[in-house]
């Protein structure tokens, strides 16, 4: 009787012994590690560190938990409240990072595309701006937007989304500034009001040349053309080139710019008068731009320091491998001879910034503007 | 009987004196807070993002148990787990401070060698606008002058963003600028070796 009472308690104690589970399948716990470590390798600690620290606040404490010796095994009948807790971390877990993936990928997509447009934004202003002689009206802006994309470029092969999103904003806002910029400089091209002006200034030119039966000359900077008008008629037209910063209006010595108004050739200087093959010199200033250049020295809107300039002039080229003059009009040396043998003093040369509201300056701010609006 | 009681009097009184003397481990929690505060204000954040996020956690864990045993009746409480979690989050926390001063270091070594790089690009590219002929030759170059102009005013922001402890942007904008200035270079050498084919003029009016 004493044996079966002892094999009875000893069978209890074993089925005791053996119904103690771990608290914790080992599995659950890997599989919890798993997601942390997906978590890290997406990055969710510097993306997402609201996210991540929510998860590792709970991760830690159950890991505590489990660590602690009262919690390693349990009674069979006993309710596993750290695992049912291990599941749902390991539930929310993986649901984080699905998430966090998904919006890992589309701010991916977004920085990429974002970039993208702007870098291709940039080139075609950059293009736009080199086929209208522009660049020098935009200063150092394009260099401060290009080293923004290229930041933004780099932050985006880091794979820093969210900051090269947010440079590459900078980029956009630095675009639209060089767009207004370029605006507010060369807007006149697009003027109607100026460009009648403009119009104006030409027609009158062409009419003297009718009435006076005589050669007259015409020079478009948005079209860098020289037109040669004899009774009224064009006869001839040739391109020309203009200063670094031809496109703008004149202002002072030494600005690059091309003067526009309305001129006469005071001196044909041939082979041997002039180191530019052959020129006419213009009339530049006349009294017009002097009391322009007086009353913008007098609004402040010139330095007091500077000087009006002049030896404008319609010539050919010195050096054919220099492309540019510092506000001339050059021509190429067999279209000067050309010019130069149909041309004496006293003949009137205008120089208008276009011709009609469609040039090329005005139709290049127009699609820039465009482009604006499409990013 | 008596004198069972009279001993057993003394001894509830100081076991419920004991039990009452229980407190919370408060200097070493305060220190583990610090530590965590010292972690976070050192960069720690951004450096070691996963090991500060971890150690908040512990640090949160710490904060449960206490509340815990707070809430336990005073003879049944327990601050071991309390004094073990502190301990580790202070030591975790002097860890991942200076885990992330070896990381700062590291980061602004390179950032400062990028705006060395920089800076030395840049100057080659100011010597080569400074090359360019004056007169009516300088009209080649006039454009691309004010790209160096605006390379050298940029490098002040790489020294902003270093002066800022940003640096991953100081890096990047010294890259930036470094590429941009060596294609500035190229094309200055390019139009300066077109002038160089010809002669200068003679500054003139215009």
């Amino acid at each position: 009787m004493g044996i079966n009472r002892a094999k009875i308690a000893g069978s209890i104690c074993v089925l005791l012994v053996t119904g103690c589970v771990p608290a914790v399948p080992p599995d659950l716990i890997a599989a919890i590690d798993a997601i942390d470590h997906d978590l890290i390798s997406i990055g969710a600690p510097q993306a997402a560190p609201e996210e991540y620290a929510y998860f590792t606040r709970q991760w830690v404490s159950l890991k505590a938990r489990v660590e602690a010796d009262d919690d390693l095994i349990r009674w069979p009948w006993e309710s596993n409240e750290i695992e049912k807790e291990l599941r749902r971390l390991h539930s929310e877990g993986g649901t984080t990072v699905a998430r966090l993936n998904d919006r890992q990928a589309a701010q991916r997509r977004m920085a990429e595309s974002t970039l993208a447009r702007l870098e291709a934004r940039f080139l075609s202003m950059a293009s736009h701006v080199q086929s209208i002689n522009g660049r020098v009206a935009l200063g150092e802006k394009p260099v401060q937007t290009d080293l923004l994309l290229k930041q933004a470029r780099s932050f985006l092969e880091q794979r820093d989304y969210a900051r090269s999103i947010q440079i590459a904003e900078q980029a956009s806002q630095a675009l639209q500034i060089q767009t207004t910029a370029l605006r507010r400089e060369l807007g006149r091209y697009a003027d109607d009001r100026q460009v009648g002006h403009w119009q104006a200034m030409v027609k009158q030119t062409v009419d003297w040349s009718r009435t006076h039966q005589s050669t007259a000359i015409v020079v478009s900077k948005a079209d860098r053309e020289l037109i040669v008008y004899k009774g009224g008629r064009k006869v001839l037209s040739y391109p020309v080139r203009l200063g670094f910063n031809g496109i703008r209006e004149k202002r002072f010595q030494g600005d690059g710019a091309t003067p526009e108004g309305r001129y006469r050739v005071t001196e044909a200087r041939g082979a041997g008068q002039t180191q530019f093959y052959r020129a006419l010199v213009l009339d530049y200033p006349n009294a017009e731009d002097r009391r322009r250049f007086r009353l913008a020295k007098q609004s402040g809107k010139i330095a007091s320091a500077k000087e009006i300039g002049g030896q404008i002039e319609i010539h050919g080229v010195e050096n054919e491998l220099m492309a540019q003059t510092l506000g001339c009009v050059m021509l190429a040396n067999p279209h000067m001879a050309e010019l130069f043998a149909r041309v004496s003093s006293g003949t009137p040369v205008t120089i208008v910034g276009a011709l009609t509201g469609r040039n090329s300056i005005a139709l290049a701010l127009a699609e820039l503007a465009d482009r604006t609006d499409e990013t | 009987m008596v004198q069972i009681k009279q001993l057993l009097v003394p001894v509830a009184l100081t076991a419920l004196i004991a039990a009452g003397c229980t407190k919370p481990p408060s200097e070493k929690i305060e220190a583990a807070e610090q530590a965590v505060k010292d972690a976070q204000q050192s960069g720690a954040g951004t450096y070691t993002a996963e090991e500060y996020a971890k150690l908040e956690g512990t640090l949160d864990a710490l904060k449960k148990e206490v509340s815990e045993q707070d809430g336990k009746f005073a003879l049944f409480r327990d601050y071991g787990k309390v004094e073990q979690l502190a301990a580790s989050t202070a030591a975790e926390g002097q860890r991942v401070k200076t885990e992330v001063a070896k990381k700062k270091e590291e980061a602004k070594a390179g950032a400062l060698q990028a705006q060395q790089v920089a800076q030395e690009a840049v100057a080659s590219t100011l010597k080569l606008v400074a090359r360019a002929p004056v007169g009516k030759d300088r009209a080649a170059v006039e454009g691309i002058k004010n790209d160096a102009e605006a390379l050298k005013a940029s490098l002040n922001q790489v020294q902003l963003a270093i002066d800022k402890e940003d640096y991953p942007a100081a890096q990047t904008q010294a890259k930036a600028i470094n590429d941009k200035s060596r294609a500035v270079s190229d094309e200055i050498e390019s139009a300066l070796a077109k002038i160089g084919k010809g002669k200068s003029s003679p500054s003139r009016k215009h």
